[in-house]
């Protein structure tokens, strides 16, 4: 019936406009060429896109017959555009997601499963090169919907220059030795001017909101959730004292820019790139990132990495977050072993290698990480290894994006003196049973 | 007159226009908010909108939308009928006048938010930077860090950015009132002020129904300005309700909750307006 | 009308204050484009470039493909603008001249469209544009757009409309025209600056559409100037100095094209006064 509804409405349309659609046919593809879609927010970035478009040339070279056409579509309109194409039967046929909204696209039936697929390729044989926690956010009941790229693990990320500048020797290894450290990197370089450095920054903006304070949280023992998701671990104390260490390090020790309600994960490496800030969570990509805004920095030589910080240096528990990027397929592709085939191809040792090279990656296969020299010979890619041991993912279920934005707008509540941390803090912990409490 | 039943044919292109494209869209998003549609198991309940109820983020961005619309509207009346007045003057550079005063509205709203998010930034902003280069203060003011600034600004920007559709509507309107009755007006030993309140305003007042409406509407339905300048933070105090329901749509996949939320403001706006829109009507012949 | 001194003094001061107002965030914009990444960022912000470069500008113009969205956001916005306001003509004079049956009904329904986001129309429209065969395509962006534009296009030439006393409609009918002669050849042209504030208008919305370019075009080529620049802020690396020229380019078409249109909006409505 509904169906019927729009297919009348749609074919009004189409007759009224016929000669529109003349007007702007698309040139058809040479006979017996096939073309996928691939979507990758990093596309519409300098070197990642550089670097994706050299592998899907090369992809290219080695699969006549199939061309691929790519889509930058940006983090901040995926979702929207993503959602709205694959409901209405279209959408790119492959595209990667990070791991906040994968049960959702799980759930609605937005990504294909690649079951039968990785089972022609082997199954067990073809998966297990992969770690087994990056196969755990895409699957679902048996079946596998996503094959994982990249993983990484949260650090902290300081300069070393301004470190030695302030008379700090090491890094903080405790909240307690970060937040002196962060007083003590707080400062106005020019006598008599305002305060223009500062010890460190978090992210608050809603941009990478997740990666960053999520290790701040853990590294006091606490977490948003319980080990199986389904209960609120916000009105924990380790919570409150991760809640209370971060608006007191911005509104008592104001070791923290001013305006970080606004301070997105570019806006803090921007800040790091520029010497106003020494501290900032980061991984892997930080680097390549942060050299490129300021080369004079020499962010490779300056910059260096220390484990996430902890209460007590003999706590071993989880501290930091894990990254992932995943390639999935879309349902409604209309060549999925073409599809499939890019998908495979991306996710090979010998792509992986070429994207640590260009973007300083670690690969989510364990072959790669230890075995490719690069790799094994880099101190950074040795820190954050170590961590990934030290880390978990953020809950992976449907309601995860909802519950991530309750917390944040609380946070910033918090920041922004609206209401009291410990207010701030009961009221997301309200807000996490609710949703939790939904069907 | 007698062939009242041409305007039919007059308004066919633009019925049909309407009804194909957004018919069905329109009845689509009320089956969304039911739960009929593009959810895992459709099934008719009123379940969203009685979640709107108890919803405090809900009721916060229903009030901080009538804050929104009404501040920004009367605004770009006061404003726009100020610059309308000044620009039917005989003025020196006229079009230098009239293309300095509708170069906002030129821009468009998500594009004017990042502009404005940038001036206002804490650090390299320029209206802290003029502040402190002064000497007016001496810190950094956070402006979209702090909830009642943050609203204020945005305000401010939506001032900037959309007077000049209003202004447009009623500076017509001002350019249509009879030269002779202000001659009129002028023999009867009116002031500037009476000619105004006795002369224009009753002129005008049609325009300003007309503008009133459609900035109302146009201002609620608002999304970029807000979205780029401040994403509805910190916390959610400039959180609009338009906002609200692109999150809960796109963000956090609750399509009917979202769809509800569309659904509510479309009636209270219908309703609001539905007086004002019978009003224009009679106004005229 | 002879004014004093004191009052003209008032009035350009009045107007000093709009330039100032208007023109501060056009300022910085334009100065921030020419700022080196590093100074733009710098604290606090200086009021004029030390260094003046145009490297956001060859950033933004080579790299980003923004020749080619200009082009798309030039033909979707004009055609937008131009079906929208002759659509708008017709049912404006129709909503204005003639007393039919559910006229306010009808009226009130055109407008009550705009009342609905568009984040709840964009979905099922994009599922009639896919089976239309219209998805990816500038048309199928077009024709969401006028559905947006059409209704203040409708509401704005009927007001226009309303201000033209009904005697030259019963003039002309006495000379013997038709409908469509009395509307094209006498009412329209007396409600020219309101056609051009209307057209504007249309365009302007058509220009700074987001929601709808973004979902209804999925190839870049094809993509719209305003979506371009909001990509620009969502990525990695992207300094402020290019955001802004990205801003200063795309306000260059609405600018010019008001610069060139602003002089008939004042021009019909001296003359309709006088016919009276």
């Amino acid at each position: 019936m509904l169906d019927k509804l729009i297919r009348c409405a749609a074919s009004t349309v189409a007759t009224a406009t016929v000669a529109g659609m003349l007007a702007s046919a698309p040139v058809p593809a040479k006979a017996g060429d096939v073309t996928v879609t691939y979507a990758d927010w990093q596309l519409a970035q300098d070197i990642w896109g550089r670097s994706l478009r050299e592998a899907m040339a090369e992809f290219e070279k080695q699969n006549p017959g199939i061309k691929v056409t790519t889509d930058p579509t940006a983090l901040s309109h995926r979702d929207v555009k993503f959602t709205t194409a694959i409901r209405g039967g279209a959408g790119p046929d492959v595209f990667a997601l990070d791991v906040n909204p994968v049960k959702q696209y799980i759930t609605n039936g937005w990504v294909k499963d690649l079951t039968p697929f990785i089972e022609a390729e082997g199954g067990e044989a073809f998966l297990k090169d992969f770690y087994p926690n990056t196969l755990q956010p895409v699957s679902e009941d048996g079946k596998f919907y996503g094959i994982p790229k990249n993983v990484v693990a949260m650090v902290l990320i300081y300069n070393e220059a301004m470190f030695r500048d302030a008379g700090i020797d090491k890094a903080p290894e405790t909240w307690a030795e970060y937040r002196e450290a962060a007083k003590k990197l707080t400062k106005a370089t020019k006598s008599g001017g305002p305060v223009d450095q500062w010890g460190a920054t978090l992210v608050l903006a809603k941009a990478c909101f997740d990666l960053r304070f999520s290790v701040v949280l853990r590294g006091f023992g606490g977490d948003f959730l319980n080990a199986d998701w389904d209960e609120s671990r916000l009105g924990e104390p380790a919570a409150k004292e991760a809640f209370d260490f971060v608006t007191d390090m911005i509104l008592e020790d104001k070791t923290m820019p001013p305006g970080i309600a606004q301070v997105d994960c570019n806006g803090a490496r921007r800040l790091l790139a520029n010497g106003k800030v020494a501290m900032i969570f980061g991984t892997m990509w930080t680097l390549p990132e942060v050299n490129g805004m300021n080369p004079d920095l020499k962010a490779w030589d300056v910059l260096k990495m220390a484990h996430v910080p902890q209460k007590t240096v003999d706590d071993k528990s989880i501290r930091s977050t894990l990254y992932q990027k995943t390639l999935f397929m879309n349902p409604n592709t209309k060549n999925p072993e073409a599809a499939w085939k890019l998908i495979k191809f991306l996710s090979e040792p010998k792509q992986m290698q070429r994207w640590f090279d260009d973007n300083n990656m670690l690969s989510a296969r364990r072959s790669v990480n230890e075995t490719y020299d690069p790799i094994t010979s880099s101190p950074f890619a040795a820190t954050v290894t170590k961590e990934i041991e030290r880390a978990a993912f953020l809950p992976l279920i449907p309601k995860w994006p909802e519950m991530l934005e309750a917390f944040r707008q609380n946070l910033q509540s918090a920041v922004a003196k609206q209401k009291s941390p410990e207010e701030a803090l009961a009221d997301a912990h309200k807000q996490y049973q609710a949703i939790l409490a939904r069907p | 007159m007698r062939d009242y039943y041409k305007g039919y044919l007059f308004i066919l292109p633009a019925f049909l226009l309407l009804l194909i494209i957004l018919g069905f869209p329109a009845v689509a998003a009320f089956l969304q908010s039911f739960n009929l549609m593009w959810v895992a198991t459709p099934s008719f309940t009123l379940g969203s909108y009685k979640a709107l109820a108890s919803d405090p983020e809900f009721l916060t961005s229903l009030m901080n939308t009538v804050i929104f619309v009404t501040v920004v509207v009367s605004s770009h009346l006061v404003i726009g009928l100020g610059v309308a007045l000044l620009l039917n003057m005989d003025l020196r550079f006229k079009w230098l006048w009239r293309v300095v005063a509708i170069l906002p509205w030129t821009m468009p709203d998500v594009i004017g938010g990042l502009v404005w998010r940038f001036m206002f930034d804490t650090l390299p902003g320029i209206v802290n930077s003029v502040l402190l280069r002064t000497g007016i203060s001496a810190e950094p003011i956070d402006w979209l860090g702090n909830p009642t600034l943050a609203f204020l600004s945005v305000m401010l920007a939506e001032s900037w950015r959309g007077y000049a559709y209003p202004m447009l509507i009623l500076l017509a309107g001002l350019q249509a009132i009879p030269r002779q009755q202000y001659e009129a007006a002028e023999l009867d030993g009116c002031s500037a002020w009476q000619k105004f309140i006795y002369v224009t305003l009753p002129n005008l007042k049609h325009m300003i129904i007309i503008a009133l409406v459609l900035d109302v509407i146009w201002e609620s339905r608002l999304f970029g300005m807000v979205y780029s300048m401040t994403g509805g933070g910190p916390g959610y105090s400039t959180q609009i309700l338009t906002l609200l329901s692109y999150k809960q749509y796109f963000q956090f996949f609750n399509v009917s909750y979202g769809a509800s939320m569309a659904v509510v403001l479309a009636t209270v706006l219908f309703f609001i307006s539905l007086p004002y829109l019978r009003m224009s009507m009679r106004q005229q012949l | 009308m002879r004014k004093s001194k004191q009052v003209w003094i008032f009035i350009y001061a009045a107007l000093g204050v709009m330039f100032v107002y208007n023109l501060l965030p056009f300022f910085w914009m334009v100065i921030s484009s020419f700022k080196t990444e590093l100074e733009v960022i710098s604290y606090p912000a200086t009021l004029l470039p030390n260094e003046f470069t145009t490297g956001a500008y060859e950033k933004i113009w080579l790299q980003e493909g923004f020749l080619l969205y200009f082009k798309n956001s030039l033909i979707v916005s004009l055609s937008t603008a131009a079906l929208s306001s002759l659509v708008g003509i017709f049912a404006g004079y129709g909503f204005s001249r003639f007393r039919f049956p559910g006229r306010l009904t009808l009226m009130t329904a055109f407008l009550a469209t705009q009342m609905i986001p568009g984040v709840l129309l964009v979905g099922p429209y994009f599922k009639m544009l896919t089976i239309a065969g219209l998805y990816n395509t500038l048309f199928g962006l077009i024709l969401a757009q006028t559905s947006i534009t059409l209704p203040f296009s409708v509401w704005m030439m009927k007001g226009y409309m309303d201000t033209v006393p009904i005697e030259i409609d019963q003039a002309a009918e006495v000379d013997g025209a038709s409908r469509l002669q009395t509307m094209f050849l006498c009412i329209v042209p007396l409600v020219l600056p309101g056609l051009v504030a209307t057209t504007i208008f249309a365009f302007l919305l058509s220009w700074g559409d987001l929601l709808w370019a973004l979902c209804l075009i999925s190839e870049q080529s094809k993509q719209t100037i305003t979506l371009g620049i909001t990509q620009l802020v969502g990525q990695f690396r992207v300094q402020w100095s290019e955001i802004m020229a990205a801003t200063v380019i795309a306000s260059i078409i609405p600018a010019t094209l008001y610069l060139i249109l602003q002089r008939y909006l004042v021009q019909g409505f001296a003359e309709a006064a006088v016919k009276e």
